[in-house]
């Protein structure tokens, strides 16, 4: 019975059709457009059509026109116009149920601005506090080159991983973010190593995150402490006088400098006696860093962070709260910049220092977005517009960090103060008893407690992903991954809390992978598959691998 | 008896990218030569060998090239061109910029015609209706079908608008080859008597060359619409494979429990499909009953040119 009612013309026979003919072109996906439409019963009065009689008399007729060319030819396949709309499609299983083609339209398409202020948020990060201390590190005028070049560098890698989906022949690339690109090019290798460096760049920031909590948690409760017992303790020898404080939390030996101030420092952990028992349980590295476990480990093992996702306009209030702070600052502080070009001074850092790397490693990370870039994209209204959106969301955020930086940079009070002096963290730099700045940083607070566990979501869907194919195996599971993430960022705490390491090696380290190898191996390996790889194309992007190389193992030795 | 005069022709004529070559392909089921998006225009006119309703071949030509000696070749021939001419089928771009130069070209040729073949039956087709918008097909149609008519004045010619990617083109050229049958009012009276008489829920008759259908009779209401060029997609399709063998379709029956359908060979011109939705009557008397009227309808049609008709016997 089955077999009576085959119809005359199967679409397997189409099916081998094509397999006969020249295979090579495959460019024009319009000649195999998934377009099928189901045999009809034409005896029974069965169940209601699902198919319109339109598509099926399309598709006997595109059966018919596509015996009539000859592979490479293109003239009779079918234009967009002609083909039903996608709501009108449906796909079949062998079963016999039908279900319809989701639209890919249902998704809301947002206005140019909107993914740009989207593109800024993801991108602003804890960075912005190491800004002032990287351009310190590479030196005021080399610094601000830097930012400016970094960032160009990084917005063409930017603009080359969006444009790698699209210039893939012959597969529906449309829900495809970089890794998959990454595994259709390099396989296996490909797809393994792009989530190892994805989830470099992810933990980094969880372990800096952890930094900074223990941090801000510290210093918030520092302040409330002294705040509630009055008391008016200077946090270090090396401060500033009048009613703007800022102080040098960690003066060490300045070298080329005579050394007149005392080389003992309050550590939090000191030999003195007289240590208040708050102090011993309240410590920034002893202690502090424990607390946060008993908040943050329960929040990292539940099921879904989607109850996180509406807090994301914190980040946003503490970015904006940032910059307002850091233009009162400099108001109030005024301006304190000599250039001396290679020597060093007492108080200032040379203008162009061999420091530099450790800059361009802040910036690899501070400027990173290339893992999401194409699913941020995708939402865009105006899809011709994603290139002038991308430049102008990267000017954005490098105009913010270039503003917080060199504002910081230039106000730091230098005569009582070294240039030197500049933390990695540039909140570190004013007491915590500077309202402000306890408000900042209890912003921050708030607004890293949300973000951690979105973070530990993402690094845990795709490490069980694709280790064990299931998003939440099983509580164990989900407990050992998040212990080991927790632990990494305690020990951070306690035993190297510099977050401007942390951040540029993260950055340089999955730099090296998502900003620079692989999408310039991408690109080379697509316009040589085209036929348009020129020999400056080539030697341009093997330059930018090199680059990325170089910036990792400069990492390692500056 | 049979005429072994000059074969008639059915010109096919129009711009260079009007489609003719695309149409040509589609409704005869011959593949399209790789060149076909040539750079300039046809030198020489495209014979395609197909005998088409008995005795007329098919010739495209492409009007309106811009190079020079094109012009003079085509000024030079056109007598040659013209003569002999059943049908003119002229196909209009509805997307062309240059719609004063294609009625231009249009009058040239049907002045020609007028001179060389004045009893010939024009047709004009209006192309690629798809690119128009769907609400503006019917009004631009309209505009162009009042131009033509008037431009062709003293002879009628007969518009269509058509897109191979609907049923325009399909019903377009059916309804042009039902024109040129001879006596197919008698045709289809017969049909029916013929299908009533065998008990068929069905017959169908098509064009040989094209499977374009002429006539139909059925005896209910049919669902699909569409089955006629769905049919014809079909049988051409199995005609190509079988000509990649080098064998040469003639005839096909396709049985189960529920129906039974022929398709034979019925009339030099046409073919015939019949289906029988009663499967407890065998093959066999359908197929002698087949072959029985095959002799009747034969007689409709002489070869010796459309212009004469006979009467057929009723028995």
């Amino acid at each position: 019975m089955e077999d009576d009612s085959r119809p005359l013309l199967s679409s397997e026979q189409t099916g081998e059709d094509y397999l006969q003919r020249d295979s090579t072109n495959s460019l024009d996906f319009r000649t195999k457009r998934p377009f099928h439409v189901e045999r009809k019963n034409i005896i029974n009065d069965g169940p209601q059509e699902t198919v319109s009689a339109e598509a099926a008399v399309l598709n006997s007729r595109l059966h018919y026109y596509s015996r009539l060319m000859g592979s490479s030819d293109r003239q009779l396949s079918p234009p967009d116009h002609v083909i039903p709309q996608p709501d009108e499609i449906y796909i079949y299983s062998p079963l016999g149920t039908a279900f319809k083609v989701p639209g890919s339209d249902h998704t809301s398409k947002n206005p140019s601005i909107i993914t740009i202020f989207a593109i800024w948020n993801t991108m602003m990060g804890t960075s912005i506090l190491s800004m002032p201390w990287g351009i310190k590190q590479a030196g005021f005028t080399l610094g601000v080159f830097i930012v400016i070049f970094i960032g160009l560098l990084m917005l063409y890698c930017c603009y080359i991983v969006l444009k790698s989906p699209k210039s893939i022949p012959c597969v529906d690339t449309s829900d495809w973010e970089f890794p998959d690109v990454c595994q259709y090019y390099f396989g296996k290798v490909g797809q393994w190593s792009s989530l190892m460096f994805s989830m470099v760049s992810l933990v980094g920031a969880m372990v800096v995150y952890w930094v900074l909590m223990s941090n801000f948690l510290f210093n918030t409760g520092q302040f409330i402490y002294n705040h509630v017992h009055n008391i008016n303790v200077s946090d270090s020898e090396l401060e500033t006088n009048g009613s703007e404080k800022v102080i040098c939390p960690y003066p060490n030996t300045n070298p080329g400098g005579n050394n007149t101030i005392s080389t003992l420092y309050l550590s939090d952990n000191g030999n003195m006696s007289d240590v208040n028992p708050f102090e011993r349980y309240w410590s920034k590295t002893n202690t502090v860093p424990f607390y946060l476990i008993i908040l943050l480990l329960p929040l990292l093992c539940l099921r879904s962070a989607s109850f996180f996702a509406r807090f994301t306009f914190l980040g946003t209030i503490s970015v904006v709260y940032l910059i307002v702070l850091v233009t009162v600052k400099a108001v109030r502080l005024g301006f304190h910049l000599e250039f001396h070009w290679f020597d060093k001074t007492e108080f200032y850092v040379p203008e162009f220092r061999l420091l530099f790397p450790q800059l361009t490693g802040v910036l690899t990370l501070a400027f990173f977005i290339h893992n999401c870039i194409i699913t941020l994209m995708k939402n865009n209204k105006d899809q011709e517009n994603n290139v002038r959106d991308l430049s102008v969301a990267y000017l954005l955020v490098g105009l913010t960090y270039l503003y917080v930086g060199v504002l910081i940079f230039a106000a730091f009070p230098s005569p009582p103060l070294f240039k030197d002096c500049i933390q990695p963290n540039f909140l570190d730099n004013f007491p915590s008893s500077d309202i402000m700045v306890f408000v900042a940083r209890t912003f921050l607070l708030f607004q890293m407690i949300t973000v951690y566990p979105l973070l530990g979501y993402l690094v845990r869907v795709q490490m069980m992903g694709q280790l064990f194919g299931n998003h939440y195996p099983s509580f164990l599971h989900v407990l050992i991954l998040n212990i080991l993430i927790v632990g990494a960022g305690v020990l951070m705490a306690t035993f190297y809390p510099n977050i401007g390491s942390i951040i540029r090696f993260s950055g340089a380290i999955c730099g090296l992978a998502l900003v620079f190898v692989f999408p310039a191996l991408v690109h080379m390996i697509t316009l040589r598959r085209q036929g348009m790889l020129r020999w400056t194309s080539a030697i341009s992007h093997s330059l930018l691998i090199l680059l990325g190389v170089a910036n990792l193992v400069a990492q390692f030795f500056m | 008896m049979s005429s072994t005069a000059m074969k008639k022709k059915v010109l096919l004529m129009g711009k260079s990218g009007s489609g003719k070559t695309s149409m040509r392909s589609i409704i005869f089921a011959n593949y399209i030569a790789r060149d076909t998006r040539r750079l300039g225009a046809t030198i020489d006119v495209e014979h395609s060998h197909v005998r088409f309703l008995g005795n007329l071949v098919l010739n495209l030509w492409d009007c309106g090239g811009q190079d020079t000696f094109m012009e003079n070749y085509f000024t030079s021939q056109r007598d040659n061109i013209f003569r002999n001419v059943e049908v003119l089928i002229y196909v209009f771009d509805v997307e062309s910029r240059e719609l004063e130069k294609d009625m231009h070209y249009y009058q040239s040729c049907l002045e020609a015609i007028l001179q060389n073949s004045p009893d010939a039956k024009v047709f004009c087709l209006v192309h690629k209706m798809d690119l128009v918008q769907e609400d503006q097909r019917d009004l631009i149609f309209k505009e162009r079908e009042e131009d033509l008519r008037r431009l062709s004045r003293p002879l009628a010619c007969t518009c269509f608008r058509t897109s191979i990617w609907d049923e325009t083109l399909y019903k377009a050229w059916s309804s042009i080859v039902y024109q040129l049958i001879p006596n197919v009012q008698q045709l289809e009276t017969n049909l029916r008597n013929f299908a009533q008489i065998i008990e068929a829920d069905e017959v169908l008759l098509f064009e040989r060359a094209t499977f374009l259908v002429i006539s139909h009779y059925q005896c209910k209401e049919q669902r699909d619409a569409h089955r006629f060029e769905k049919i014809s997609n079909i049988i051409k399709q199995f005609k190509l494979s079988c000509s990649k063998l080098a064998a040469s379709f003639q005839s096909m029956e396709v049985r189960n429990s529920n129906f039974a359908a022929f398709i034979d060979v019925f009339t030099s011109n046409t073919y015939v499909m019949v289906i029988m939705s009663d499967p407890s009557i065998p093959s066999a008397a359908t197929l002698i009953n087949i072959r029985n009227a095959r002799k009747h309808f034969e007689k409709l049609e002489r070869v010796d040119g459309p212009k004469h008709s006979l009467h057929m016997r009723m028995r």
